[in-house]
């Protein structure tokens, strides 16, 4: 028994062909003697077989592209910390720049509250109150010294700079720059601005994955019909329809399934067009199929029109499509009510 | 550029020059990412993990002495990389739509064979989730690496036979959650008339 529990444990080495040969022998000898044994070498070869099935994914050819962007970048920077080097995000920019503004208008304002107790009060009487600006986000900014604040908050990293002096006779010079810097933006998800910013990111953030993350929050912040929003869905559409990211596709149709009815069921709707759109004509398989759940779910929620539920005849039967996309548009239908 | 092995290239790279990295991408990258996706399951993730193994490759390529094989290394930091993203509470491996990036044409066999290849597909990696991460590492790396238990031992930081204990625990797990799940498990496509 004790012998039968030994060569238990060296069957995954069996299976690699990582014994020696007189090891390998004494195995396979006890194997065919022991039906426990032999019974459980059946079971593992199996094992090892179908995990065989995990098919190889070629790696997109975006990822060789990125790296050799990047390799481009670190070929002129040798290696001076324990950092990879960070990859500019062209369509972030805005921020990078806008932060400059944050840190050095908005910093001083929220410093000045922060240290409220060390306030010393002083005699002199206010005789009038400017309204605060609303603070824009903004891809550049051009503003007088006298309108930032002396105080810079961190270190924040700065580049590009530009220094110069247009007119020798006005006592002025000027100071160029990227500054980047982090924004934490906190508010009602129904807010006009906090609907504009996820609108924006989620169709211009460069990364994949903070791309996938922004589409899983608006998932969860508006799917409620209490903050549905119909900004939000159109920009889901526009993900949908031309994000280069197969896996952002799909997260964006689960992100639209979730959506209120309403804002996908209508004939007109951008976010019903990209779901009929990627059905038809997207080239990865898998969002098709997500496209193809997406619209029997909103099927079983009020019904489509004869154009969602045409197309989903026409993938039920074309019979170059994939086979999963055919079952799964045939499923579709049959779960549609007439 | 192909002729030379892989010494040679880390050579050139190390002496500043990375006319070699697309090379080495070429040779790697496949397994790199496809290592990375079945460990995190999350192809965007993976995509990451690529890209940052490679340059990291490139930006500390003179740690690289060329006494271990330069895949082995390779898998050192992307292994790293994948551990550190599980630390993060919020990337915990994701359950359904990454498994359908992987879609295979159904073509190459009949219909049959595709089903249950895609049945197969779906139990393995639903059966790989169940595995600890240094259980689901060193099985990845035995299974679909080949690497010997020594170079999964150098990967992992642990001792081959600690390396010899987690695949033989993680074939216990997958053979029984495999054995399982072909009995009475959910096999969506068979639902499907």
């Amino acid at each position: 028994m004790a012998e039968c529990s030994a060569l238990i444990e060296m069957m995954p080495l069996l299976l690699t062909e990582s014994l020696d040969p007189a090891q390998r022998e004494r195995t396979h000898q006890h194997i065919e003697a022991c039906a426990e044994c032999a019974a459980e070498w059946n079971a593992y070869r199996e094992t090892w077989r179908v995990m065989e099935d995990l098919p190889v994914v070629e790696v997109p050819a975006r990822v060789r592209d990125r790296f050799l962007a990047a390799a481009g970048i670190a070929a002129q920077q040798p290696a001076q910390s324990n950092v990879v080097p960070f990859v500019r995000r062209p369509a972030f920019k805005w921020i990078a720049q806008a932060a400059a503004v944050a840190v050095l208008v908005g910093g001083g304002w929220f410093a000045g509250r922060g240290t409220a107790p060390s306030f010393t009060p002083s005699d002199a009487r206010i005789d009038s109150v400017s309204p605060i600006k609303p603070l824009s986000i903004a891809e550049t900014r051009v503003v007088d010294a006298n309108a930032i604040s002396p105080e810079i908050e961190g270190r924040p990293d700065i580049a590009n700079v530009q220094c110069s002096d247009c007119d020798a006779s006005d006592n002025e010079i000027s100071l160029q720059f990227d500054i980047t810097s982090r924004w934490t933006v906190t508010g009602n998800p129904k807010e006009k601005s906090m609907v504009r910013l996820v609108s924006y990111m989620i169709e211009n953030e460069a990364a994949i994955t903070p791309r996938s993350s922004t589409l899983e929050m608006v998932r969860q912040a508006y799917s409620n019909p209490a903050s549905a929003n119909p900004e939000i869905a159109s920009a889901l559409a526009k993900v949908l329809r031309n994000d280069e990211h197969e896996g952002v596709r799909i997260r964006a149709v689960d992100t639209l399934t979730n959506l209120p009815p309403n804002l996908t069921l209508a004939t007109a709707s951008p976010t019903r067009d990209a779901l009929i759109e990627a059905l038809k004509s997207d080239p990865n398989p898998a969002v098709r199929l997500k496209a193809v759940e997406a619209l029997a779910t909103l099927a079983q929620s009020g019904g489509l029109d004869a154009q969602a539920v045409d197309t989903l005849r026409q993938k039920a039967t074309q019979r170059d499509e994939n086979l999963y996309v055919r079952m799964k548009a045939a499923e579709a239908l049959r779960s549609i009510k007439p | 550029m192909k002729h030379l092995n892989d010494q040679e290239l880390m050579r050139i790279v190390q002496s500043g020059d990375y006319s070699p990295a697309s090379e080495i991408y070429d040779r790697y990258s496949g397994r790199i990412y496809n290592f990375a996706f079945r460990f995190l399951k999350n192809a965007e993730a993976a995509e990451d993990a690529t890209q940052e193994v490679f340059v990291k490759m490139l930006k500390y390529a003179n740690q690289f002495h060329g006494d271990a094989k330069l895949s082995t290394w390779l898998f050192s930091i992307t292994a790293n990389w994948c551990r550190d993203y599980l630390r993060k509470a919020d990337n915990k491996p994701r359950e359904t739509e990454e498994v359908l990036l992987s879609l295979p044409a159904p073509s190459e066999h009949g219909p049959d064979r595709a089903l249950e290849q895609r049945e197969n597909e779906q139990l393995v990696r639903r059966a790989l989730q169940a595995l600890t991460p240094e259980q689901r590492e060193a099985i990845l790396l035995s299974r679909y690496q080949g690497l010997s238990y020594a170079e999964i031992a150098q990967i992992a930081g642990c001792s081959e036979g600690a390396v010899k204990t987690r695949v033989f625990r993680a074939m216990e797990t997958l053979k029984k959650t495999l054995a399982g799940d072909a009995r009475g498990g959910d096999r969506w496509l068979n639902a499907v008339p």
